[in-house]
């Protein structure tokens, strides 16, 4: 694995087609992790023509999703979304105030930097592999590394020091957030979505869709239901062709 | 067995090792025991925040004990500060005692006070203001914070920050290590020194375009957001002046420092007095 399979010969350097180089796809969700989600739902709302290249080799940052565009590599999903936004002439949150392009960040980063820590710790310390949704059962060398590797970085983060009441606590202030903001709204700042949206529907999309069995799932259709409402809004409006794309089409290959 | 002349000397020198080492160790103790202690069952209302002492410049380097002193502070709480490098079993500094009850954690720390003490600085905000409360407050503990700590750690010399003369620079300098590893796991770590800038220039913007004119994020009255945002910018304010960040706020976001300055002023009117000598 490495940057030397990513020059093999699926990329075609001349076109102006945008490489997304992600994990195979869920069995429940495009992806199973929120952020190659964000940027495939990004560049379905900018209508800008992608291919998926589903496969584990990591960027130069050692982290997946990345894109490559005319023989250029960009990791980050965020610093992929600033780079397509030039390229394409995409701005999503040009309808927004500067009041709400500033709240539209913080909630990016509520929710990437906060919510999804909830997540990997809920997923890789507290759940059943088994319900994960992976397309294959993970080889039990392979879960352990990750565990061990996410007990790591989770520590370091700081969220993995709490107990699981705590992170749970925190789960729930998130999504409470989240609730009470977007309240009867289509999208988080009105009828049109912003690039927030993206990821927002990327991390609640593994709690609404995939982590059926987790106690956040339960909690959000107990509690903050119009967070699942959201989700099928913005799945049916983004994504409509959802279950051809998890029993595999033409939108991506693999590496 | 005879001991030769050679032996003597050599007993002699191990004998008056263990002494001298004997000596330190009781010397040791009994500063430690003179260092002032944390009560355990006190029965009183007041809470005990242990933190590591002041700097010169800012009441501490860290961002979160500053901003659990300043609700302390808005909520008029009693508290006494115990500085100490004691830490949590969390393994990190602020944490709190309140009435023999041990609370980790700046953010936890703040709730269960609130419950304690029937304070909600927040009661005066709409559902919505909340929520965007919440989301400022995550943005600035969990972005611009590493985004910072790499700043300070990683691409500058740690020893220019203000730190207290208590910690010895290798203990610094082995801190900054662990949050290079730290910063590797949560992701700001993997970034380039440009991009974490463009991060932290990102955030700043998104804090100064929201604050606006405004006295306080949502208007005349503090919240608990402001107490994280004021904690984690006078580390930029007042302690890195030679920062690019600091020259960034004073080009381009000036309010956040004229935000700093009010939050001073309300709620540190002490803030020169209580700073180390």
């Amino acid at each position: 694995m490495g940057s030397w399979l990513s020059r093999k010969s699926k990329f075609d350097d001349t076109s102006n087609t945008v490489y997304l180089m992600q994990m195979p796809r869920g069995t429940r969700v495009p992806s199973l992790s929120p952020f190659p989600l964000k940027l495939e739902t990004y560049l379905r709302m900018a209508k800008i023509s992608h291919k998926s290249i589903l496969g584990f080799s990591l960027s130069s940052k050692g982290k997946i999703p990345w894109i490559r565009h005319r023989g250029k590599d960009v990791a980050d999903s965020q610093f992929s979304i600033e780079y397509l936004n030039k390229e394409f002439g995409v701005d999503f949150n040009a309808h927004l105030t500067n009041e709400e392009k500033a709240v539209s960040r913080a909630f990016l980063k509520m929710v990437e930097e906060n919510l999804f820590w909830v997540l990997v710790c809920y997923r890789w310390f507290f759940m059943d592999p088994k319900d994960f949704g992976f397309s294959k059962p993970i080889p039990w060398l392979w879960l352990a590394y990750i565990r061990r590797m996410t007990r790591g970085y989770a520590y370091g983060h700081g969220m993995g020091r709490h107990s699981e009441e705590e992170i749970f606590h925190i789960g729930k202030l998130d999504l409470q957030a989240l609730s009470d903001y977007l309240g009867a709204k289509k999208f988080l700042f009105g009828d049109k979505p912003s690039e927030t949206d993206c990821s927002v529907f990327g991390m609640l999309a593994q709690f609404v869709f995939s982590n059926i069995e987790s106690p956040h799932c339960a909690l959000i259709k107990k509690e903050f239901p119009n967070l699942e409402r959201y989700c099928h809004t913005m799945r049916n409006t983004f994504w409509p062709d959802w279950d051809q794309v998890l029993k595999g089409d033409a939108s991506s290959t693999k590496l | 067995m005879r001991l030769t002349f050679g032996d003597t000397r050599l007993l002699a020198l191990a004998a008056g090792a263990i002494a001298v080492g004997v000596v330190l160790f009781l010397n040791a103790s009994r500063k430690q025991r003179k260092r002032k202690k944390l009560p355990y069952k006190d029965e009183s209302d007041t809470v005990y925040v242990v933190q590591i002492p002041r700097g010169k410049k800012v009441p501490s380097p860290s961002p979160f004990p500053i901003k659990l002193e300043t609700y302390l502070r808005i909520a008029k709480i009693p508290y006494e500060n115990v500085f100490a490098r004691k830490f949590s079993s969390k393994g990190k500094i602020p944490w709190i005692r309140h009435r023999g009850k041990d609370v980790p954690d700046s953010q936890f720390a703040i709730e269960y006070l609130n419950e304690q003490f029937n304070v909600d600085l927040e009661a005066h905000l709409t559902k919505e203001e909340r929520a965007m409360s919440r989301a400022f407050l995550k943005m600035v503990e969990e972005n611009l914070y590493w985004a910072l700590a790499c700043y300070r750690f990683i691409h500058d010399d740690v020893r220019k920050a203000d730190y207290p003369s208590v910690i010895p620079t290798w203990a610094l300098l082995l801190f900054g290590r662990r949050i290079k590893k730290y910063a590797w796991g949560q992701g700001m770590g993997r970034h380039s020194v440009e991009e974490i800038f463009h991060i932290t220039k990102l955030d700043f913007e998104a804090i100064s375009d929201y604050l606006g004119d405004k006295k306080f994020l949502f208007g005349d009255k503090p919240c608990v957001a402001d107490c994280a945002v004021f904690g984690m910018l006078v580390q930029v304010v007042f302690n890195q002046t030679y920062s690019p960040h600091n020259a960034l706020i004073k080009s381009e976001f000036p309010n956040l420092e004229r935000f700093c300055w009010t939050m001073r002023n309300a709620f540190w009117p002490d803030w020169d007095q209580i700073l180390a000598a």
